[in-house]
Order: C-alpha cells, then sequence, then structure tokens
C-alpha cells in the first residue's frame, strides 16, 4: 500500500491482528496445556490450569510399546519418500528438461493430467493390486508408489528451465557422463527445488491418514495419524491423548519454520499445475 | 543414372543416413535407443512404475465399477448393476448432499479469512510475519491433531470450552456433535480454521502483483483505503477468487479426516460424506465394486469443478 495508515487505522489492523493470532493460537494451546495435566475438565481459572503441572501422560505414552512404534512409522513414511523423491523427481524432471525420447510430451500430458484424479480412488484398485502383491500391511504398499510423484517431476523440471543449458552442455564438452552431469552439477544447481518437494512430501506423508489407514492393518504398523485417532476412542484420557497428539506435532512444525519459504514456493507452485 | 547426379544432396541424404530409409523398424529402434540411452534408462522403469501404480489402477478402477469384488471370494461381472444401485442408494445422495453443504459452510469463510489474512500481512508492519506463520501452522499440522483439540472445545457438556465461553453470554451449553445441524458446522470449523492460511498464501501472491500505481491513482482521485480495496483489488484479484473458490470446493468434497476421527459419520448420518460413505461402503462393508462407483461420482465432481476451472483460467489472466 502506498500511503502512510492513520492511527486510528493502525489501532483497528493492530486489533484484528491480536485477535486472530490469539484465536489461532488457543488450540495449540490447549493441546500443550491438555498434555501437561491429569484433569479433563476445562476450568476458567489460568492459576489452576497452570498450578499441577507434570510430564506424567508423556512419560506414560512413551512407556507403552505402540506409540514409539507409531512414530517409528511416520518417520518411516516420510523420510524414505522424502529422499527418494528428491533424487528421482529431479531425475525425472532433468530427463523432460533436457532428453528427447519417443512420446515425450504425450507422456508428460498423460501423466501431469493424472494429478487431478483422487486419492479415494486410486486407494480401492490399489488395495485390490496391493492385496495380490500381499504389500497389504506392509511398507512397501506407501514407499514403492511414493518412490517419485509427478507434482515434483512438474516442479523440478519447471526450475530446471530456468537454469541454462549452457551449464551442463559445457559439462558435457569437458566428456561428463550423463550421470556425472546429474549428480554433479544439475541435483547441486536444483537444491532449491529439492527443498521445496522434500518439504512438502515430509508435510504431506507425516499428515496422509486416509493411506495408511487402509493399507495398514495392525496397530503395529500404523503411522502416527492412523494410531492417534485409534487413541481418540479410548475415552477418558484427554491428556494421554494430547501428550501423543503434542509429540506427532512436533515434527512438522518444526520443518515448516525451518523451510518456511521452500513451502510457500511449493504452495504457488502447485498452483501452475 | 548415378553418374548424372552427382552428389550434392543434403548430408541427412548422404551416406548413412540414405541407408536409414533401408533399416529395418529394429534397426531404427536400435540406433534411437543408443543415441538417448540415458532418457530410457530413466523413462523405461518410471513408465513401468506408473502404469502399475497410477495408470493402470485408474483403468482397473473403472472396470471394477462394472464388476462384484468382494474381498474375499470370486469377482464376477455384473454390468451396470453397481451403477444403478447407486442411483437408487438414499445414502449416495444422502452423502452428496452433506457433502454440499459441508462445502456451504465452508468455502466462502475460509476465502474470506485467507483474503483478510493476506490484506494485513501485505500493509508489512511489524507483527505480520508472526501472523503469516501463526496462521499456516494449522495447515501443516495433521487435521487428526486438529480433530482431536476440537473434540476437546466442542465437548458437549458444560465443562466443554466453547460451552464454558457461551455461558458467559448465558447461553445454554449446545451438545454439538450430537447434534445434526451443529455437527457439520463445527466439523467445518475446523476446515476454515486448518485451509484459510493456506489460501492466504495465494493472496499474497495476488497483493504483492497489483501495480503500486493503480492504488496511487486512485488516491489521487480521491478514493479512500476502504475504496481502494473495493474497487482496485478485490476486482483485480478475480482469477485468484475463482481460483481459490475451485480448490476450495474441491477440497470440499474429499473432507474425510474429521468425520473419521469425530463424528464417525453421525449422528444420523448427518455428517456422512461422499469419501467417509465410501470408505465405508468400500472397507467396512468390502464391497469394492460399489465403492469405486462412489469414488467415481467424487471424481466426476472433481473432474468437472478442475474442467471449469481450466476453461475460465486456461489463459493467463492480466489486466494491466
Amino acid at each position: 500500500m502506498v500511503r502512510k495508515f492513520s492511527r486510528l487505522q493502525l489501532v483497528l489492523i493492530y486489533i484484528v491482528m491480536v485477535v486472530m493470532i490469539i484465536a489461532y493460537v488457543i488450540p495449540f494451546t490447549l493441546m500443550v496445556l491438555g498434555s501437561l495435566r491429569q484433569s479433563v475438565n476445562f476450568i476458567p481459572d489460568l492459576g489452576y490450569m497452570l498450578s499441577n503441572i507434570s510430564a506424567e501422560n508423556f512419560r506414560y505414552i512413551l512407556q507403552q510399546a505402540l506409540f514409539p512404534r507409531w512414530f517409528l512409522n511416520s518417520v518411516i513414511f516420510s523420510v524414505i519418500p522424502v529422499i527418494t523423491q528428491a533424487i528421482f523427481c529431479t531425475l525425472i524432471g532433468y530427463v523432460f528438461a533436457r532428453k528427447d525420447f519417443v512420446g515425450k510430451s504425450v507422456l508428460f500430458w498423460i501423466m501431469v493430467s493424472m494429478i487431478i484424479i483422487p486419492t479415494q480412488l486410486m486407494v480401492i484398485p490399489q488395495y485390490i493390486i496391493f492385496n495380490r502383491f500381499d504389500w497389504i500391511d506392509r511398507y512397501w504398499a506407501i514407499l514403492v508408489p511414493d518412490l517419485w510423484a509427478i507434482i515434483g517431476v512438474f516442479f523440478a523440471r519447471q526450475y530446471l528451465q530456468t537454469i541454462p543449458r549452457e551449464i551442463d552442455e559445457a559439462a558435457f564438452l569437458d566428456g561428463a557422463n550423463d550421470w556425472q552431469v546429474f549428480f554433479q552439477m544439475i541435483l547441486p544447481l536444483c537444491a532449491p527445488a529439492v527443498a521445496t518437494i522434500a518439504t512438502f512430501r515430509f508435510i504431506a506423508n507425516w499428515n496422509d491418514l486416509f493411506r495408511p489407514l487402509i493399507f495398514m492393518l495392525s496397530d503395529t504398523m500404523f503411522p502416527l495419524p492412523v494410531g492417534l485417532a485409534a487413541l481418540y476412542n479410548i475415552k477418558g484420557n484427554f491428556g494421554v491423548q494430547m501428550a501423543a497428539a503434542t509429540l506427532a506435532f512436533i515434527p512438522t512444525f518444526l520443518i515448516f519454520l525451518l523451510f518456511q519459504r521452500y513451502f510457500t514456493q511449493g504452495v504457488q507452485m502447485s498452483a501452475l499445475d | 543414372m548415378s553418374k548424372l547426379n552427382p552428389p550434392v544432396q543434403p548430408a541427412y541424404l548422404s551416406g548413412k543416413g540414405r541407408v536409414s530409409a533401408h533399416l529395418t523398424w529394429f534397426d531404427r529402434v536400435r540406433r534411437e535407443l543408443k543415441r538417448n540411452s540415458f532418457a530410457y534408462i530413466v523413462m523405461i522403469p518410471v513408465v513401468i512404475h506408473f502404469l502399475i501404480f497410477e495408470f493402470g489402477p485408474f483403468i482397473f478402477s473403472f472396470i471394477l465399477t462394472f464388476m462384484n469384488w468382494p474381498l474375499m471370494g470370486v469377482p464376477t461381472f455384473i454390468g451396470l448393476d453397481n451403477w444403478r444401485a447407486s442411483l437408487a442408494d438414499p445414502l449416495v445422495w444422502r452423502s452428496l448432499w452433506n457433502t454440499t453443504l459441508f462445502a456451504l459452510y465452508y468455502v466462502v469463510p475460509t476465502i474470506i479469512l485467507g483474503f483478510l489474512q493476506a490484506l494485513l500481512i501485505s500493509s508489512n508492519l511489524p507483527g505480520t510475519r508472526i501472523l503469516r506463520i501463526t496462521v499456516l501452522v494449522p495447515y501443516v499440522t495433521s487435521g487428526v491433531i486438529v480433530a482431536g483439540i476440537w473434540q476437546y472445545i466442542f465437548k458437549g457438556s458444560e465443562t466443554g470450552l466453547f460451552n464454558y465461553f457461551l455461558g458467559l453470554f448465558s447461553i445454554p451449553p449446545q451438545p454439538y456433535f450430537s447434534d445434526k445441524t451443529l455437527a457439520m458446522i463445527v466439523l467445518a470449523s475446523l476446515s476454515i480454521f486448518r485451509v484459510s492460511g493456506y489460501l492466504m498464501i495465494y493472496y499474497l501472491a495476488g497483493l504483492r502483483s497489483i501495480p503500486r500505481h493503480l492504488y496511487e491513482a486512485a488516491e489521487i482521485d480521491g478514493a479512500n483505503r476502504f475504496e481502494s480495496v473495493w474497487f482496485i483489488t478485490l476486482p483485480l484479484l478475480r482469477p485468484i477468487h475463482f481460483f481459490v473458490a475451485v480448490i476450495t470446493t474441491i477440497g470440499a468434497f474429499q473432507v474425510f479426516e474429521q468425520m473419521f476421527v469425530i463424528t464417525h459419520g453421525g449422528p444420523a448420518f448427518a455428517t456422512t460424506t461422499i469419501v467417509y460413505y465410501l470408505y465405508q461402503v468400500g472397507f467396512n462393508m468390502l464391497r469394492m465394486g460399489y465403492a469405486t462407483v462412489v469414488a467415481f461420482i467424487l471424481f466426476v465432481v472433481v473432474f468437472g469443478l478442475s474442467t471449469i476451472q481450466r476453461r475460465f483460467l486456461g489463459k493467463d489472466v492480466s489486466y494491466y
């Protein structure tokens, strides 16, 4: 905006801003506060709410065999796809951006148009296929389909088109082969694109409920969202539920704080498909 | 003959190139593979993977709609029976209506809130960074986590936080999740809370792309700040309003998490949305064929919405 705000406008803006921030922070405050207390009831007395605080719920949830296992499963379901997609999406994006092969544009068009097909439709035939593969209740059911993703390929290709071709052509003249050019030049050059793909994938997979809910049957295979939903169904231990929720909340929160810029870029990027 | 035609042909017809006309298709394939070997080494596994995990399942899902496919036992071809059954199934219509209702409660408030947040943040005043981070945190947090908190805030008894708040205005406690109307509104509020910050990103990008000179001109013409927003900002952001409306509506039709965690589709099917219903049919009743029909109905809605979006936003829209 061009002109300066008047005093009244400034007061109004800050009132709206503060109210909004408080409204957004309250639910998470309740989560943390709830995780530190034994009583379920809300008592409108901050002094009382802050008294008798303990880490008992955290100790309890971490001693349960299942919760650490859910956490580990969530790490597996998010970190491995982050690594494979960072490499493969960039590699495939590089081929689409720089190489020629038969059927390139048709293939790209088909892949990109598959983006709009809802996961909920794909999950049913995938379930039947994975049942045949004996992949139900195994990590493969999530990890193998997530080796790469078209949205990441699209993003990497788009990013590579902004990097001048001369850079990799010079490397070829120096006698490097394609793999050397990719791993020693393209991948490092694509670092911002890789960070975006990785941040996006981590958050999406850490929070994914639908696919693991369907592909994972035994409670030892659940990632956190599925495990939390099961934990909520046991009534009356709100403190323990919130302790589990708080621990599940921390990783995406930290990743978001660290990689905010890349996250925002990824959001804007996904609008262009 | 050949002597009368001295070799002045272009390079591609001379030498090896000329022979290529007589090469078998096999040789041509081999040569193409050799020339672009890197691309094929990468793309052949990718295409196979794509066929097995994306394209194949999609085609298979279409076939599934004509099959009776119980998880145990032998699948049978039943023609259009699943489709016919879905049209006659009151719960399909009920869940479509419920989803529309959810969209009505959710889309417009989310857009307004997202726009308001972007407007505040674009002022670049001190503190806007905190606002920007704060409104995005719910979006990067699992819906299951937020649903757990919502369950607590909207607890039906007097000890619930929101009921305590209502009590301050001497409004009697409400039974949120066991009330047919309120349940859906409260579930929509969760999505409003989670997604408005995400829309803020698009609006902020839009606001930053509006050239300053338009505001300067308006100022010279004597427009106040509110008029500038109303007559310049809002109309110029029309492509973004449209985009954001389409993506939130698509999101509304895919809503599942809070129904699964909090209400389990109840009370009395009042929060059974289309995805919750397909989950019930497919993975509780294990009727895969029928569930795919329900999923296809969802797909048709999503496809329709994104086609509309492509039609209207196909070309880059620019007003200046």
